[in-house]
C-alpha cells in the first residue's frame, strides 16, 4: 500500500502542485489547508509524512508543527516544512516558544524554502521517507 | 463579561498601516495578544474584466504576490518574537471580506486605517465605515492616517478617553478596558451633556445637572480602579462630537472610545451617529465598541 502524506498549505496553486508531486510519486495525499485542518486530519488518519506550510491562516504551521513534535503519537511523523518564511525564522519562533515556558521541540527532517522544484520536491519526499523507515 | 484582546485583525493596505504601527500594539501582549492576522483586500476594480482585455488574472498575481511578499516579512519578525500570525489577501468588498474574517477567526479586535482622501485613492470610504459600524460585532479601531511627520507613535491604549452616555456600547467598553491593565496608562471618562442642561433658572440647577453626570462618572472611574486602572472623570457641554475632540485635546488623550448605538435603533441615522461623525472628523484613533461585543457566541 502506498504511503499517505498530508499535505497542508492555503495556497491553492501551490496546494495543487504538491498534491500532483505527491500522486506523480506513487503516494496517496491528503490535504488540509491550514494547522487546524491538518491537526484535524491528522487525529483521524495516519499519514507516513507530512509537507507543511508556516504562515496560514487559521493556525499557522508553527503551532501544528509543536503540535504534532510534542504528541507522543505523533512525534514520530516526519515533517517537510515547505514555506517562503524563512528556516532561521522558524527556528527562532520555536526557541521563542520554548523560552515562554512551552515543551521544546526538535528541528524538522527538512526545511525547503518557497518555490521548489517539482524534482527537487519527489527527491526530498523519497529521502526523508527512506529515513524515516530506516530509523 | 470577559472582553481579552487575544487575536488582533490587522487590515492594511500598505499605504496607510505599516508594520510600524502594529508594532505599538505589541504592547497588548501583556493584556493577552498572541495572535495577528494580516487582512489586504485587493479592490475589485483593479482586477475587474474590461472590454478587450477580459479579467486581469496577471494584475491579481502581481498584487496578491506584492501584499504576500511585505507579509512574509512581518511575519518573520512576528513568528521570532513567539507570536502567532495568519493571513489572508483577498479580492472582494472590504467590509465583506473583514467580516468573514472577524468570523472565521474569532478575532476580538479590528485594526483598520482610514487614509486622508486627499492623500490615497479612498480605500475606505464613509459609507464603508458606517456599513462597518453598523454590521461589526467585535470592538474596531480606525485609525485615521495623516501626513507623515504626524503618524502614530504612541500605543493608543496608552491614555484613552471613553466619551460615555451611558449606553448598552458604552458600558461594553468599559468591560474591554478593564482587561488591559498593564497596558493603560490612565483613562479619562467624559460625559458631555447638552447645551440645554445650562438653561435653568438657577446657577444651582445647572451645577445639579453637572453633579449628577459628575456622580455617574465616578461609579465607572472606581469600576476603572478595582480593576487596577487610574481613571478621571469630565463633564463637558455643548456638541457631543466637538466636546469630545477638545477634551481628547485638553487630556492628552492617545485614542478616543466610543460605544456603538444598538443597531435596532439606528435605522436610516446610522451615517449621522456619534461614531461615525467622530472618525469622519477626528485626527485621534477612533475605537469603536459594539454593545453585543463579549458575549458568549458558543
Amino acid at each position: 500500500m502506498s504511503e499517505k502524506i498530508l499535505v497542508v498549505d492555503d495556497d491553492p496553486d501551490v496546494m495543487l502542485f504538491n498534491k500532483t508531486v505527491v500522486e506523480e510519486e506513487g503516494y496517496l495525499p491528503l490535504t488540509a489547508s491550514n494547522g487546524e485542518e491538518g491537526l484535524a486530519l491528522l487525529k483521524k488518519e495516519s499519514p507516513d509524512l507530512v509537507i507543511l506550510d508556516v504562515l496560514m491562516p487559521k493556525q499557522s504551521g508553527i503551532k501544528m508543527y509543536r503540535a504534532v513534535k510534542t504528541e507522543e503519537r505523533w512525534r514520530h511523523i516526519p515533517i517537510i516544512i515547505l514555506s517562503g518564511i524563512s528556516r532561521r525564522s522558524f527556528l527562532k519562533s520555536q526557541e521563542a516558544l520554548t523560552e515562554f515556558g512551552e515543551q521544546p521541540v526538535p528541528e524538522p527532517e527538512l526545511y525547503l524554502e518557497k518555490p521548489v522544484e517539482a524534482r527537487e520536491l519527489a527527491t526530498a519526499i523519497r529521502e526523508v521517507l527512506e529515513k524515516s523507515k530506516a530509523t | 463579561m470577559k472582553m481579552e484582546i487575544k487575536k488582533l485583525l490587522f487590515v492594511t493596505q500598505f499605504e496607510d498601516l505599516r508594520y510600524d504601527t502594529l508594532q505599538l500594539f505589541l504592547e497588548l501582549r501583556r493584556a493577552h495578544l498572541e495572535h495577528i492576522v494580516f487582512l489586504n483586500v485587493i479592490q475589485r476594480e483593479k482586477v475587474a474584466m474590461q472590454r478587450g482585455v477580459g479579467y486581469k488574472k496577471d494584475e491579481e498575481v502581481k498584487l496578491r504576490e506584492m501584499a504576500n511578499i511585505r507579509f512574509i516579512d512581518w511575519a518573520e519578525n512576528l513568528f521570532e518574537q513567539g507570536m502567532e500570525v495568519g493571513v489572508y489577501i483577498v479580492v472582494g468588498s472590504l467590509v465583506q471580506q473583514v467580516l468573514s474574517a472577524v468570523e472565521k477567526e474569532g478575532i476580538d479586535l479590528v485594526v483598520i486605517g482610514n487614509p486622508e482622501k486627499k492623500r490615497f485613492t479612498p480605500f475606505i470610504s464613509g459609507s464603508d465605515i458606517s456599513e462597518l459600524i453598523h454590521r461589526i460585532t467585535v470592538p474596531v479601531m480606525i485609525i485615521t492616517v495623516p501626513s507623515e511627520e504626524k503618524r502614530l507613535t504612541e500605543n493608543p491604549f496608552h491614555r484613552p478617553l471613553l466619551a460615555v452616555d451611558w449606553t448598552p456600547g458604552d458600558m461594553a467598553a468599559v468591560g474591554f478596558l478593564q482587561q488591559l491593565k498593564g497596558v493603560i496608562q490612565e483613562v479619562n471618562v467624559i460625559h458631555v451633556a447638552a447645551e440645554q442642561a445650562l438653561k435653568s433658572s438657577s446657577a444651582m440647577g445647572v451645577q445639579k445637572t453637572r453633579k449628577k453626570h459628575r456622580e455617574k462618572l465616578e461609579e465607572i472611574c472606581e469600576q476603572f480602579e478595582a480593576a487596577g486602572l487610574q481613571a478621571r472623570s469630565h463633564v463637558y457641554v455643548g456638541d457631543p462630537r466637538e466636546e469630545i475632540e477638545r477634551a481628547a485635546r485638553d487630556c492628552q488623550a492617545s485614542m478616543i472610545i466610543s460605544g456603538i448605538p444598538e443597531k435596532r435603533s439606528w435605522g436610516g441615522k446610522v451615517r449621522k451617529s456619534l461614531p461615525v461623525r467622530l472618525t469622519e472628523k477626528t485626527a485621534f484613533p477612533v475605537l469603536l465598541v459594539p454593545p453585543d461585543s463579549g458575549r458568549e457566541t458558543g
